[in-house]
This record gives C-alpha cells, structure tokens and sequence, in this order.
C-alpha cells in the first residue's frame, strides 16, 4: 500500500516469497560490526553550490501541459483527492 | 571475429577506391573520422550504411526500440556542411545510438516501461547535447531493462535483446540494447547508464569497451533516475581511444546537476603512456566470488600476464567487505528507486488509469498496469527497507556497510594504482535461465557494484573468449582518476593485439 501499487491476491503471495528470499540474502548485513561507523549517503565530496535566486528561462505552460494524460484550463486534470462531504 | 590491428586497420589508413574498401561499420571512431576528413565517406553515407546494417542486422538483434531517422537526416546534413567549411570536430558525422533512458528534446524516451509510453521529452539532457553540439548524428533509441533495473534486458517491457554473438543468449544489461548495436556494427558508439554495472557487464558480454566514469564526472541532467547515488552515464565503443575521446566530450561541470563536480576535464591524460611500473592490485576475492566461471578466470589470468609483460606489477589485495557489496547494495538502490519512481503517478505524463474513485485508487491501478515484475520488487522492497521500524535495520545499516565498502578500495589504492578484474563473473546466458530467481540475476553485477558504491571510475575491455563468448578485463580506478583507468586498457588493447569487431559479419 505504502508503495501505491495495486496487487490481486495470488501476486501477493508471489512478491512475498520472492521477496522473502531477497531478504534472506540482505540478512547477513547484521553480521557485520558497524559500531562508530558513520553511513555513507553521497560517495564524492562535493560543496553544496547555491546560485542566486533569479527567473530563468523554463518550459512554457504548454509544454509543460504537453505530456499529461489529461488537462483542463491549463492544469492536470486527476481524480477527486477529497471525498464527497 | 577479433584480429590482430595489422590484419584489418590498414586498410582504413590507406585510400582506397571505393568499391573494395572496409565497410565503416566495422571500424573505430578514430579510423572513420580519417576516412570523413580524406572525402572517402561522408556523414550522410555512413548514416545510410548504418541504417542499411541496422535494416539487415536488428531483426534478429533488436537492439533498438526506435530509430530518429529526420534527426539523424538532419544532423547528418549539418555534420558534412561542417567538414566541408574544415571545421569538423573528432566527432562529427559519427553515428550514435543512445540507450532509452537519456531525454532527447521531442523524442519518445520510455525507460524501457510501458508507464512512459509515449512520452516526449520538452528537453534534451546535458550529455547528449554536448554529443549533439560536437556533431554527432543520432541513430535512435535502445532498449534496455525497465528504468534500468536488470543485468539481462529481459527486464524491457517490450522485448528482449539478443547477444550478437549468440542469439540465443543474453547482451547483459540493464543498458544490453546499447551495447549490442556497437557490437553488430549497429552505431559507431552508444550511451549507457551504469548504477551497478549496467554498462560494464553488457559491455562485457558483448565484446565491446564500456565505461563507468567516476560519480559526479557526467552530468545526470536529463538521465531518467534509478537510484540517484548511484547512477552514471557512461559510453560504449570499440576501443579505449573512442571510449576516452566520447566521455571527454561529455564530461564536465553542469549548472543544471549540483552533483556535477567542476575539476579538470583530465580523462585522456597519458592514455597512450603504458603500465611500465604501474601497479595493478588483484583483489583475491573477486576471483572467489559466487557463480565464477572457470573460463572466465582463465582468461582474466591470461590478462593479467599479458599486462605484466607490458611492465606492470601484479599486487596482491584485498576487499574484505565484498561478500556484503550486493546486500548493501540491494538495500540502496531499491530505496532510492522507490523514491525516485514516486514521480509515475499518472498526472503529469505517461500511462494514466484515470477511470478511478479517487487518486489513492488511480495511482494504484496506474501503477499496477505500468510497472513490470522487477520495477515492483524493487520499489516494494525499497518502501520497505525506508519505512518507520525498518530504517535503523536495513537502510541505515546498508549505509554504514557502503562506508566500509569504500574503505576497502581506499585501503587497495593505497597499495596499487589500479585494481582488475573480470567484469563479470560468467559469459553470456542464455536467454530465459535467470528470469525465475531474481537473486541470480542480482549476482551477475557481484563484481561491478562495488564501484558504484564507492563512486569510481571503472572501464571493462574486451580480453579473449570463453566457450565462444567473450570475456571482459575491468579497471577500477580511484575517484577522478579515469585516466588510470583508460590507461591500463588501453595498454591491454595494445599489448594484446586485441581489435573489437562487430559480431555479425
């Protein structure tokens, strides 16, 4: 649910032994001592770069339109997000 | 299909009468640009014969998804204005086909995922503009595994691919459509991406050069995310020289990816200085790794003394976290994907089931009807290794296990200046043999994510033949330092003899 994709039920059951048996190798993680080890997110170091925040050129309301499913009065068009009082 | 240089090269250096000179779909980057300068062939011409190799060749290899032909015809027209006014680059009138992940301004770019169709980029990325300024000519699109995530192409949601050396058998992948159109003789070169050895080992597989630059050399912008920490493009070519000039042109600072270093454009310093008293590390567990082919090795060793007889010393090291690399790695690259694919919602392009009760419902069904087997494991298992209560357990922990992984090259450069091995661990498969078990197909990628996790340039080259398959040699280099890497292949191409040629002849 948390990853928004649908299943039917026997696909459930099919991910969850696949993905039993991805974890089961991921398991032996644990068997490595990480104490005062410090997680890697990002490998280069590389400064923060900051430009000034000044308009630039960008896609046109059209071309930004142009790939949407669906649109109406220049915005994307989705279904209901609040449910009907 | 490979042979000494003094058997085929001649002729391409030499003038020679039209109708019994070498067919420029065999030849390196290098050799047609002569051919281009001495009016022998023009860019129009070599995109015709490419189109006519790719007309005869793809329906068995079907590396490509689509073909830009009004582009190509476009560029091909510029790029022979620009010889004829001398202004021609290294690169001009050079055809290339670029892997289904990178945007092209107005192209269909799909990930190799039906939840893209038809999705036409309002922008072209940094790397292929930079190709497209230096007068490339773009032959089309190529398949690869969906959003990348796979070592077959079997991932695609169109088709597979098939290994020009052996139809039966894989390219490699995730980038297998690039690799087996510079194989067939297809494009002169093609663009990959590599996240955790999808250049290298398709590269490998197919009997081409592929490369991996260091994390932050090319600029992503315009790369459709897999698992941004991670990713690279890189090239694919028939020799180190091509594969050296292709990455320089694409490399360097990039306003629009704050990931994108500004450093010295340094790539192809001292390719053709040699490994006299270079010191190449032998990671003694890249040699024990699970699923090792005995022919494999053989030829890794046979690599390995030929560049010790170009002047090399063999330095024995060690990885010791390497037996962890996939795990760690495994938890990583799913929880950045399954972040970076929450963008396929079904609202701003792509696939859209919009016939839903309200949007929770619409993303599940688009979702669902989108993404393949293998896109889902890894954003489920992503999503999982990310949520409250399994952070600590699986993410974090694969984080600190990716700092000790980079330690363990840190420690190995201190000792060599390069670290080789085989790229991958068997030759190609046959098609169908690995798609029921995801893990075996996790392990064709044991020995090329170590540099993705670490961020270092890595190459792979052509070094022999096992059960009539080829072998790839890789070279690990430190951070930044590309030109070892290129360095010690090129030394092996040229003490080796060795000469890519296209598969299918």
């Amino acid at each position: 649910m948390l990853a928004r994709i649908g299943l039917e039920a026997g696909e459930e059951d099919f991910y969850a032994e696949q993905l039993s048996g991805i974890l089961g190798h991921i398991d032996r993680l644990q068997q490595v001592n990480t104490d005062a080890i410090l997680p890697t997110a990002q490998v280069v170091e590389i400064a923060a770069t900051l430009r000034e925040d000044e308009p630039r050129p960008c896609l046109t309301q059209e071309e930004a339109l142009a790939n949407a499913p669906a649109a109406v009065d220049g915005f994307f068009r989705v279904p209901s997000i609040q449910e009907e009082a | 299909m490979r042979r000494p240089p003094s058997m085929d090269s001649s002729g391409c250096r030499r003038s020679r009468k039209r109708h019994n000179r070498v067919d420029p779909t065999r030849l390196t980057i290098g050799e047609v640009q002569q051919l281009l300068r001495d009016g022998e062939t023009s860019a129009q011409e070599l995109l015709s014969l490419h189109l006519d190799r790719i007309g005869s060749a793809d329906e068995d290899v079907k590396a490509f998804l689509r073909l830009t032909e009004p582009l190509a015809a476009e560029q091909a027209r510029a790029a022979d204005k620009a010889i004829k006014a001398g202004k021609a680059g290294p690169l001009t009138g050079i055809p290339m086909a670029v892997k289904d992940v990178l945007c092209v301004r107005g192209v269909e770019t799909t990930a190799g995922s039906q939840i893209l169709r038809g999705f036409k980029p309002p922008y072209t990325g940094t790397a292929v503009q930079r190709l497209f300024d230096a007068g490339v000519v773009m032959l089309g699109v190529t398949n690869c595994d969906e959003f990348a995530m796979g070592s077959s192409t079997e991932n695609s949601s169109y088709f597979p691919t098939r290994n020009p050396w052996n139809l039966d058998r894989v390219p490699g992948g995730s980038s297998g459509g690039s690799a087996a159109s510079v194989a067939a003789g297809e494009a002169m070169f093609a663009l990959g991406s590599d996240t955790g050895g999808s250049i290298r080992q398709p590269a490998a597989l197919c009997g081409v050069v592929g490369m991996k630059p260091t994390y932050g050399r090319v600029s992503r912008y315009g790369l459709i995310a897999f698992a941004s920490s991670l990713d690279q493009i890189g090239p694919f070519t028939r020799s180190v020289e091509d594969c050296a000039l292709v990455l320089e042109t694409m490399a360097g600072h990039d306003p629009l990816d704050s990931t994108c270093a500004d450093r010295p454009n340094d790539v192809r310093k001292g390719l053709d200085d040699g490994v006299a008293k270079m010191r190449l590390g032998v990671p003694r567990e890249y040699f024990g790794v699970e699923g090792m082919e005995h022919g494999v090795k053989t030829a890794i060793e046979k690599a390995l003394l030929v560049l010790q007889s170009a002047g090399a010393e063999l330095v024995d090291v060690s990885l010791p976290h390497t037996d962890y690399g996939l795990a760690a790695y495994y938890i990583i690259a799913p929880a950045e994907c399954s972040s970076n694919l929450a963008r396929f919602d079904g609202v701003k392009y792509g696939m859209s089931e919009q016939d839903a009760q309200n949007i929770t419902d619409a993303y599940m069904r688009t979702r669902r009807l989108g993404f393949g087997p293998e896109v889902r494991r890894r954003v489920m298992l992503g999503t999982y290794a990310l949520s409250s209560g399994y952070y600590d357990a699986y993410y974090l922990k694969a984080q600190k296990v990716r700092t000790l992984i980079k330690r363990d090259f840190d420690e190995a450069f201190r000792q060599c200046d390069a670290i080789v091995s085989a790229t991958s661990p068997t030759v190609a498969f046959p098609l169908g043999s690995r798609t029921q078990d995801p893990l075996s197909m996790y392990l064709c990628d044991v020995l090329t994510l170590g540099g993705n996790l670490a961020g270092l340039p890595g190459v792979s080259v052509p070094c022999g033949m096992s059960a009539g398959l080829p072998v790839g040699l890789q070279v690990l280099a430190p951070q930044w330092r590309e030109d070892i890497a290129l360095r010690v292949a090129r030394a092996y191409e040229v003490a080796s003899g060795m000469r890519v040629e296209a598969a299918l002849v």
